[in-house]
């Protein structure tokens, strides 16, 4: 898949994402603790446009995609293809401590056991689930390593 | 019990009286009698003064047997009573009684998919309704106890 | 013009067990046929993500599970955890301090109050009320600092255990918790005033997705939609479990059976969740140490079974916990969550209503935050496919 933007990561990922991350949000199965905590890191209490952080239309106006849940099988495929309907630039960010390494249901029969099982993560947020404030924090420290130029 | 008395009229369907705790009553029925007991239910109490609350199948290999338990509420006291019946684990088949009361649906379908009880009469049965992929091609049961998933 | 189309809502559930259908590709929850604009047809889908619970349990210790069955689902884990940790408390024979009994009152209640200003968020979120689900999530912030100041964390409480809770409560937290208490419950008073007055509101809830009451029990609803409907069932009071045959609380009943009617139980229900804190928090026994030495636990369980109920902010959670006396684990454990049958049983509530007012009903129900996911919107005449937010459908597909 060799978008329009492939090639030119560097700065024109700083420039479309670094002020303006539009996020996606996409759950594989968790518990919904996660889910809510990213909800409410929308929320007024956190204010996260101050950051130009906004939820994105759809999967293909999506700039950071956040990811909830242990992968299981069927979600793993699911997770796969969203991810490659996503333009470049794109980062994926693993919430929480299923999206991490599966979490308590590591070794159930029928959980991956990790985002990065599936897609590439640049950021992992421990919790069960994170606060709010990690949440945006993990985020916040993607973009600074995209300014960096590390990822 | 006071909700009890109110059973009287399905005394000859109850074989054996038992309890779990805390304290709630487990009524033994033939699986062959479920729809009378139902259909009795209904008369006995009205189509709303009971609900199927849960519907649990246990795996007993070691008597040969998959015990089905009905846990229903009777209302308005809130009361639950377990009707609790054995299948044979070789050939676990009962009549489905969802048509009759349909907060029963899930919970067929749930025993199904998961321990492989039949109930005849329910089309809405299927592999797949909570297990995953795998299991279904492998044929396997996950809730059994020699499932190999 | 009005051609027939099919809707997808796409979601994950709570319920600990659930797959993807092996027929389909995405994991739906409901299908919705339509024709033009009104809904004809339903399929409810049980494309959860499947995460074994059930079986994990056999395979894990008795007080292990407690940790696991808190993550059955992250919005009501305290009562999944009172739930199961009684059933083992009946296993063992044993009762917690009264102060302890208290204390899980008090996580409970406040555990309903954010998932009843949750489901009401995101109600009005999808009848296009963006404003106020802002609003009412801000001042839910103050329960999930009431929560965190009494279980150590906001969301997963990880509070209640064989014997009692592992956290106590000292006078500073207790004076913390009744100080959050009193200023949110004007603002609970102020949202139940809007969800009464607000044209907005009322336009697209009254009258839209009832269920009678002999509906509701024949299909076995539960919680807030079976009482918006007159059905006056809750484990609360019929099971008096933990403290609450110590405390005075009122079991919340409605007749209009509308999505409407459901958010005002869950309004009332949420004010009366504060009355019940305020009394812990006032009464608060001192009869003991609520909190069990973990390492002194009873690590063998005689054989038994026992099944117990709890009130949980959807409706009545079960959980049946078998023992063969042989081991360190469960023979079995059966969870049936009140979304299992709410979710499972709903298609009836939508058919007659209009595709917009699928929203609406959808959270009534409160399936989870998840139906803030998109929908696909296909339109079976030209086979085109449209995702939208599943609130925009609120505005007219």
């Amino acid at each position: 898949m060799s978008a329009v933007l492939s090639g030119t990561r560097g700065l024109s990922a700083v420039r479309v994402i670094r002020y303006s991350p539009w996020l996606v949000h996409f759950n594989t199965g968790a518990c919904n603790g996660c889910d809510i905590e990213v909800l409410a890191a929308k929320t007024p209490l956190y204010d996260p446009e101050r950051f130009g952080i906004k939820l994105a239309p759809s999967v293909r106006h999506g700039d950071v995609l956040l990811v909830t849940g242990a992968v299981t099988k069927k979600a793993g495929e699911r997770l796969r293809r969203l991810y490659e309907q996503m333009p470049h630039p794109k980062f994926v960010v693993a919430i929480g401590a299923c999206a991490i390494s599966g979490g308590v249901f590591q070794g159930s029969y029928s959980v991956l056991g990790g985002a990065d099982k599936v897609v590439p993560v640049s950021v992992y947020v421990p919790g069960c689930p994170p606060r709010p404030e990690a949440i945006i924090d993990g985020v916040l420290k993607l973009l600074e390593m995209i300014s960096r130029g590390e990822v | 019990m006071a909700a009890l008395e109110r059973l009287k009229s399905l005394g000859e369907l109850l074989t054996a009286r038992s309890s779990i705790l805390p304290g709630r009553a487990v009524l033994e029925f033939k699986p062959d009698d479920v729809r009378r007991l139902f259909s009795g239910l209904i008369e006995a109490l009205g189509p709303d003064g009971f609900f199927v609350s849960t519907i649990s199948a246990t795996d007993l290999p070691g008597e040969g047997k998959v015990r089905l338990d009905y846990f229903v509420v009777l209302l308005p006291e809130e009361e639950t009573l377990v009707f609790r019946t054995y299948l044979p684990r070789d050939k676990p088949v009962i009549q489905s009684v969802s048509d009759l009361v349909p907060g029963a649906l899930p919970g067929e379908c749930e025993a199904y998919d998961l321990l492989g009880v039949v109930f005849e009469g329910n089309a809405q049965l299927k592999r797949g309704f909570l297990a995953p992929e795998d299991a279904v091609k492998l044929d396997e049961y996950p809730l059994r106890k020699d499932s190999r998933v | 013009m009005g051609g027939r189309k099919i809707v997808e809502v796409p979601v994950t559930l709570e319920v600990p067990v659930g797959p993807q259908h092996p027929a389909l590709h995405e994991p739906l929850l409901l299908r919705v046929y339509a024709e033009g604009e009104e809904i004809v047809r339903v399929e409810v889908n049980t494309g959860y993500n499947h995460r074994g619970i059930e079986k994990l349990c056999e395979k894990n210790s008795f007080h292990k599970n407690v940790f696991i069955i808190g993550r059955v689902c992250g919005i009501c884990n305290t009562v999944h955890t009172d739930c199961y940790v009684r059933a083992l408390e009946h296993l063992l024979g044993i009762e917690p301090c009264r102060r302890a009994l208290f204390l899980r009152v008090l996580a409970m209640e406040l555990e309903r109050i954010h998932s009843h200003m949750l489901a009401n968020a995101v109600l009005a979120l999808n009848v296009g009320f963006e404003n106020l689900f802002m609003n009412i999530m801000l001042d839910r912030e103050r329960v999930m600092k009431a929560k965190e100041v009494l279980t150590g964390s906001r969301v997963m409480a990880d509070y209640i255990i064989v014997g009692g809770v592992r956290r106590g409560l000292d006078d500073d937290k207790r004076d913390k918790i009744a100080g959050l208490l009193d200023a949110l419950a004007p603002r609970l008073e102020y949202y139940k005033r809007v969800f009464e007055e607000d044209e907005t509101v009322l336009k697209r809830t009254i009258d839209v997705g009832k269920a009678s009451r002999l509906d509701a029990v024949r299909h076995s609803l539960l919680g807030p939609v079976a009482r918006a409907s007159g059905v006056a069932v809750d484990a609360r009071a019929s099971e008096r479990y933990d403290a609450y045959g110590e405390l005075d609380f009122n079991v919340v009943v409605k007749s209009e059976g509308d999505v409407w009617a459901r958010a005002m139980v869950r309004w009332d229900e949420a004010l009366e969740a504060v009355r019940i804190a305020r009394q812990v928090l006032e009464k608060l026994p001192s009869d003991g140490n609520p909190v069990p030495d973990e390492r002194k636990l009873p690590r063998k369980f005689p054989a038994g079974e026992a099944y117990t109920r709890v009130e949980a902010p959807r409706g009545e959670l079960t959980y049946y916990v078998v023992s063969d006396g042989k081991g360190p684990n469960p023979y079995r454990v059966k969870i049936r969550t009140p979304s299992f049958n709410n979710i499972v049983n709903s298609p009836f509530m939508f058919v007659g209503y209009s595709v917009a007012d699928l929203p609406a009903i959808l959270a009534s129900l409160d399936p989870c935050i998840s139906c803030m996911e998109r929908v696909t919107v296909i339109d079976v005449e030209n086979g085109a496919r449209r995702s939208m937010a599943l609130r925009e459908l609120a505005g007219g597909a």
